[in-house]
């Protein structure tokens, strides 16, 4: 086999090399298997993708988001493209069932000269499928090892793991003959000459153009893309080579296959997605969220951790002036900084994140996500979504916090925005919705579901607006449906704590500025001035001057303000006013957190007004009409 | 004959002619979409449509399905 080593590697500088990928091809779980130690799960600087690192015999192993070529199409598609640019070495993952897809992300790391090693993964699942594959004769056409391996099981993991010193690149591949049409000053590795024909625009911007940029006015390399010359050529050299080394026997549909079937059937679909969604809400909004979390803060925190804390730290203090602030600071019942900050962290924020993480890798690591968006595309598309949007609006009704961290998965900018704006403003969370059920059992079923029909106006109302003055539009469905199948328990596992450690690291200190903010402002008196600032509010929806210590309350935890509305003497309309005002109301304090750490502070601060805004006006608005 | 994609019935195949959109284009083309004649596996009633080709399977919402233009490709 004659290779060529395209980089030569820096000798100080540590090696990295990267695991490169369609999605669901079993990237993570080579990973997982080729990893000396697990080092650590990062977002990618200035991105909300999440790559995880590792060491692995002495050099760095990268795993990066699944793609199904290295370009720019999203968030995803740009942090691999970057980190391949860095790489030393990478391992291409393909599916042995899938070839005629993967071949092209293999040889567009050939075209740019990355020195790489192809793991022919899911061999088991080929055979299965009756898909046979040469992996010999494919080392053969594209002229770089291939090893043969079943991930999950181990085989193949340790030839995988010799070969990686082979990685290597063809000396030159077709796509140089179109090189030529790159300006000759431009200064340009063999990697981003064949991102530049691709029309790849981060690479246009970056590569340094020699004096043409004085010269002409436009972007210099604009003009230079081939992207669907290049693209069409590959294909073509893909067909070619999948052609010679695999063939397809045709086989009965599987089990997974009929299942997918069933799901994408609205008749059967409809029914199955919510009997999922029903389990998803038991989990998520009942066992933990009311279960678990109750548990932990009535007894674990309430019966002894905090009375713990507050006699030992108490102690501590002398009677004098000076130590009363920062004792306020530390203990008080509403956010002290070590016990109702760390009782909301570990007892509330911790459960609910390890069970919606897990909820979320095990539909993911299924195949069923991309279904579901598939039987809600339409009814989201209305509010200026796409079926993405459909697991933020689930999660949302188990918990708003973990919900604004999905919205990461539906896709544009904007599309982040409305889903975020929507669950800040019209979705309840379950531990405020316990509490909301109850109080409106006492007033009967008919407002019960006046309740539900406002909250779906306002929904639908704010997401038609929305959509209607955002700038750009929203971004058609186009999602691949990877092949159902049973996800695996180490895989969760892993997925789990590393998505729960990176959060966590993440929310922590925010959360503790915002204690220590909020506490500030109840020494001095803030929080008081508020509530009498609030009365011109209160009196706006005819209620009583104490609902304003509800809103209050509702800042902190929105099912405190709930749980609050049953101290306060009020009428049925009066209740039935005072709950949509406070489901509409902000969203709590660790929603705006979180809201905080995805979006910009610009973003979080308008969503904030608007909540207000909202929710006084229907507030107002319904009271005039009971 | 050429129709759009929102109009074929699931179980049939069709060679994909014109995506309007560029990038919806290009990544039709990098998994092979464009490649020969793909099946509809799925079509919702005002909803996505779901096309296979060698095994893999892409959702299209319906706005998108309804830009692109097809034609009925031979039976296999």
């Amino acid at each position: 086999m004659s290779c060529h080593e395209t980089r030569a590697p820096d000798v100080d500088a540590e090696e990295t090399v990267a695991l490169v990928g369609c999605p669901n091809v079993g990237k993570s779980v080579v990973f997982g298997a080729l990893a000396d130690r697990y080092v650590d799960v990062s977002n990618y600087p200035g991105t909300t993708v999440d790559t995880t690192e590792a060491a692995f015999d002495g050099r760095r192993l990268t795993d990066t988001p699944g793609v199904h070529g290295i370009s720019s199409f999203d968030e995803e598609e740009r942090v691999t493209r970057d980190i391949v640019l860095d790489a030393d070495a990478v391992v291409n993952v393909v599916d042995a069932t899938q070839i005629e897809r993967d071949l092209f992300v293999t040889l567009q790391l050939l075209d740019m000269g990355v020195p790489t090693v192809v793991a022919l993964n899911m061999m088991d699942e080929a055979e299965a499928e009756g898909v046979a594959v040469d992996a010999e004769a494919l080392e053969d056409r594209l002229g770089v090892p291939v090893v043969p391996t079943v991930a999950v099981d181990g085989t193949g993991i340790d030839t995988l793991r010799e070969r990686v010193d082979e990685a290597c690149a063809p000396d030159s591949t077709p796509v140089s003959r179109w090189f030529d049409e790159i300006p000759d000053d431009v200064e340009a590795t063999r990697a981003e000459k064949t991102l530049l024909v691709e029309g790849d625009e981060p690479t246009a911007e970056r590569v340094p153009t020699g004096d043409i940029v004085a010269d002409g006015g436009a972007p210099p390399l604009a003009d230079v893309g081939r992207r669907e010359d290049v693209y069409a050529h590959r294909r073509r050299r893909v067909e070619g080579i999948a052609d010679d080394v695999s063939a397809r026997e045709d086989r009965e549909s599987s089990r997974a296959e009929w299942l997918s079937d069933l799901l994408l059937n609205p008749l059967t679909g409809t029914p199955l997605a919510l009997a999922m969604l029903g389990g998803i809400y038991y989990v998520i909004g009942d066992l933990v969220a009311q279960r678990l979390v109750d548990f932990l803060e009535v007894v674990v925190f309430g019966e002894y951790y905090n009375p713990a804390v507050e006699s030992a730290v108490g102690g501590l203090f002398p009677d004098a002036g000076w130590a009363e602030p920062l004792e306020f600071l530390l203990l008080n019942d509403s956010l002290g900084l070590l016990t109702v900050t760390v009782q909301y962290m570990l007892g509330v924020l911790l459960p609910l994140v390890v069970a919606f993480y897990f909820v979320i890798s095990l539909l993911e690591d299924s195949g069923v996500l991309p279904r579901l968006a598939v039987l809600t595309d339409r009814g989201l598309e209305r509010v200026g979504l796409n079926g993405r949007a459909i697991v933020p609006m689930i999660v949302g009704v188990g918990c708003v916090t973990m919900a604004v961290i999905t919205t990461r998965m539906v896709g544009s900018r904007r599309e982040r925005l409305i889903s975020t704006a929507l669950l800040g403003l019209a979705i309840p969370c379950s531990a405020q919705l316990g509490v909301i059920m109850g109080l409106l059992a006492g007033l009967g079923i008919v407002w019960w579901f006046g309740y539900l029909g406002v909250l779906l106006v306002v929904l639908g109302v704010a997401g038609l607006l929305l959509d209607r003055t955002l700038p750009g539009e929203s971004t058609p469905l186009v999602t691949e449906l990877p092949r159902m199948r049973l996800p695996r328990a180490g895989n969760l596992l892993r997925k789990t704590h590393s998505r729960t450690k990176m959060f966590l690291r993440e929310a922590i200190p925010l959360f503790g500025a915002t204690a220590v903010v909020v506490s500030g402002l109840q020494y001095v008196g803030g929080l008081a001035a508020i509530q009498r600032a609030l009365s011109p509010v209160t009196g706006l929806l005819g209620l009583p001057q104490e609902f304003g210590r509800v809103l209050i309350l509702g800042l902190i935890r929105r099912d405190f303000a709930a749980a609050g509305m049953t101290d306060v003497a009020l009428g049925p309309a009066e209740v039935f006013v005072g709950l949509v005002v406070i489901t509409l109301f902000v969203p709590c304090i660790l929603s705006m957190t979180v809201i905080l750490k995805e979006r910009d502070a610009r973003s979080a601060l308008a969503m904030w007004l608007g909540s207000w805004t909202v929710a006084f006006g229907v507030g107002g608005l319904l009271a005039v009409i009971l | 004959m050429t129709g759009v994609l929102g109009d074929v019935d699931p179980g049939a195949s069709v060679s994909i002619e014109r995506v309007p959109d560029d990038d919806v284009r290009a990544r039709l083309l990098r998994l092979g979409l464009l490649d020969g004649p793909v099946e509809c596996r799925h079509r919702l009633r005002k909803g996505p449509v779901v096309l296979r080709r060698n095994g893999t399977e892409l959702a299209l919402g319906a706005d998108l399905a309804d830009a692109i233009e097809v034609t009925p490709a031979e039976e296999r």
